[in-house]
């Protein structure tokens, strides 16, 4: 029976990953799952089908490399790591040996954003911007632990790769109710419904947006949130109907570099489009090497937590048009 | 060429001081352990720990009180994740406060935290955490020393399962091409991975021969026996020599605790009120079946 979760619980993205490569690898005898030593959280997999799992060590680039070996002959692999160590160590990797070919592999892993308090070396940053750039590449970014799920089974049928980016997947807040929106890869969700500006955001700071929203709606301000929970392909015509359902005004959040992510992605469409807006900020991170902290403590610091969404949603609707 | 020694020779303790240096260093990585929220990683802190007090109280040439001196000996600390291990070693050597690493390690701010960080830290030679990095780096600093002439010694610590990248092989080939004998690594051969035991998974064996096949100078030793890595320290070439060297330190991951070693869930992890004090009545106990 499937556990229902209401708004605001938590829940572990990691053990969703667990159990869902548990059950696909039950229904596609073709699914692999590899690990360069971040295998905790595939154990069920692992002790199921140990025949289709492997954990090279502390290897990035070969584990990456050897997915798209097993993907040339038919079978799906799924890559499950560090993003910061997925997304640059083994870069060349995923650009030439996986998207190149455009095979279905699977990219999945946490420690997207400042989170987790590892400090530089562990913050996956840059990644979206680095993986927006590959041909082939379909880009996603999951703030829901149990949309998690969803994406991986969706994925299965996809003819090219994908990376999926979480936080640190140890307790993540549920967002949405099982069925309460059509996930779909490559269509943004309408998380709140509003008139006055919209944020879009993606990943672990939606439920910061969210909460933004609230506070706004007490001031009688109608906030829409939208979970551009894929970037790419990115949903351009959801772009276009917000622009012209919120007057123009946009914020962008997101837990990544301010530029080079989501913002540059919209900011892209909207010039290519030659839509005119009334208002348009962006929040995510400066270029800096950000320290320690704790994940909200760095959003405040580095300008994107939750009063300066508030303050840059609020300068976004007070904007002359 | 005679290295430069920025201390006398008796300033250096004995293998009993070394050896009560070292527990020291146990007893405050447990404390940290106990007492900070998050993870640490304390079971490659505590097989690491016996390597880094004889480096820093022993081997190295640095001094706590001119930190870029020019000849002092660089510590490239490659398996990142141990770093409260090397800030409570330099602090106990005298480079940091003790004080400020428990009252500030991982808070917004502060300069220690999980991985070490060379910006906020003046003092610790690289920015490491990303494993497969620190030999690299390591191999660009003693090419940079044989450049200038400087007989200094640059040494790298790396953990076993790190020695899965590749980055660490063509590292080890570019310091035997270019015949670094001031380059010296030190593998924290524990025998374990993150979530595997070594050889399970990825197998290491012959271990000591890969690196003699790269050319290197092989040091296998006990990495707990303070007399012998004080005896491997002495037996390190002369700087102008032309091998690198690697000293495999043969250890046990949480060495010390008992609950803790050998136990791939004391990778990383904190302890309770409760747990700390069973983890210090533990290296108590083991401390006293050793001097016995
Ligand atoms: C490139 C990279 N991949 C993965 C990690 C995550 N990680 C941190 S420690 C570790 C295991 C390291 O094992 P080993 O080198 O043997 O260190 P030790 O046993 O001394 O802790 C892993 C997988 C990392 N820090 N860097
Ligand atoms: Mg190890």
């Amino acid at each position: 029976m499937p556990v229902t979760f209401t708004f605001g619980e938590m829940l572990s993205a990691r053990s969703v990953i667990g159990t869902t490569l548990a059950e696909l690898g039950a229904e596609h005898e073709n699914l692999w799952v590899l690990t360069p030593d971040i295998g905790a959280t595939l154990v069920e997999f692992r002790d199921t089908y140990p025949d289709r799992f492997l954990d090279v060590g502390l290897a990035e680039q070969v584990c990456v490399g050897i997915a798209a070996g097993l993907a040339y002959d038919g079978n799906i692999p799924v890559v499950s790591g560090m993003l910061p160590f997925l997304s640059m160590r083994a870069l060349e990797q995923v650009r030439t040996d996986v998207c190149y070919p455009n095979l279905p592999v699977k990219i999945i892993g946490t420690h997207g954003g400042l989170v987790g308090n590892g400090g530089s070396t562990h913050y996956a940053v840059e990644d979206l911007a680095i993986m927006c750039s590959l041909t082939n590449m379909t880009v996603t970014s999951i703030g829901d632990p149990l949309m998690v799920g969803e994406i991986l089974r969706q994925s299965m049928s996809m003819r090219g790769p994908i990376y999926i980016r979480l936080a640190v997947g140890k307790k993540d807040m549920v967002l949405y109710e099982p069925g309460e929106h059509e996930v779909r890869i490559g269509k943004g969700i309408v998380a709140r419904e509003g008139t006055d500006a919209t944020i879009f955001t993606h990943g672990t700071v939606v439920a910061q947006a969210l909460q933004a929203a609230d506070e706004l709606a007490k001031d009688g301000r109608s906030v829409r949130v939208v979970d551009m929970f894929t970037l790419k392909p990115i949903d351009e015509d959801l772009i276009a109907q917000c622009a012209e359902e919120t007057d123009g005004r946009f914020v962008v959040l997101e837990d990544h570099l301010a530029y080079g992510g989501l913002a540059s992605r919209i900011a892209d469409v909207l010039a290519d489009r030659g839509i005119h807006l009334t208002a348009f900020e962006r929040l995510g991170i400066p270029q800096v090497y950000a320290g320690f902290g704790e994940d909200e403590e760095l959003r405040d610091k580095h300008g994107y937590g939750l009063d300066a969404t508030i303050a840059a949603t609020r300068r976004v609707i007070a904007a002359q048009s | 060429m005679a290295r430069t020694s920025l201390r006398s020779a008796e300033d250096r303790p004995s293998v009993e001081e070394l050896e009560d240096l070292a527990f020291e260093l146990r007893s405050k990585l447990l404390h940290l352990c106990g007492t900070y929220e998050g993870a640490v990683h304390i079971g490659g802190d505590l097989s690491a720990a016996d390597i880094f007090t004889a480096l820093f109280h022993y081997g190295l040439e640095v001094d706590p009180s001119d930190i870029a001196n020019p000849e002092r000996d660089r510590f490239v600390l490659s398996k990142g994740h141990a770093a409260v291990c090397m800030y409570i070693t330099m602090a106990i050597r005298g480079f940091f406060s003790y004080d400020g690493i428990v009252e500030t390690y991982g808070k917004l701010d502060s300069a220690y935290g999980m991985h070490p960080c060379k910006v906020q830290l003046p003092g610790v030679e690289a920015s490491t955490g990303s494993l497969g990095h620190g030999l690299p780096l390591a191999v660009g600093m003693a090419l940079g020393a044989r450049h200038r002439g400087e007989d200094h010694r640059v040494v790298c610590l790396l953990g076993d399962g790190e020695t899965g990248e590749g980055s660490v092989w063509e590292a080890a080939m570019a310091a035997r091409s270019n015949e670094l004998g001031n380059l010296v690594a030190f593998i924290d051969r524990n025998r374990q991975l993150m979530t595997s035991f070594a050889e399970e998974r990825v197998v290491f064996e012959p271990y000591a021969d890969k690196w003699r096949a790269f050319g290197w100078n092989v040091i296998e030793t006990d990495g707990h026996d303070m007399a012998k890595l004080v005896a491997a320290i002495d037996a390190l070439p002369a700087t102008d020599s032309d091998r690198p060297t690697v000293v495999i330190a043969e250890t046990v991951k949480g060495k010390g605790v008992d609950f803790m070693e050998h136990n791939l869930a004391w990778h990383a992890g904190s302890l309770g009120a409760a747990d700390l004090e069973r983890a210090m009545a533990s290296l108590e106990a083991n401390r006293k079946k050793e001097t016995v």
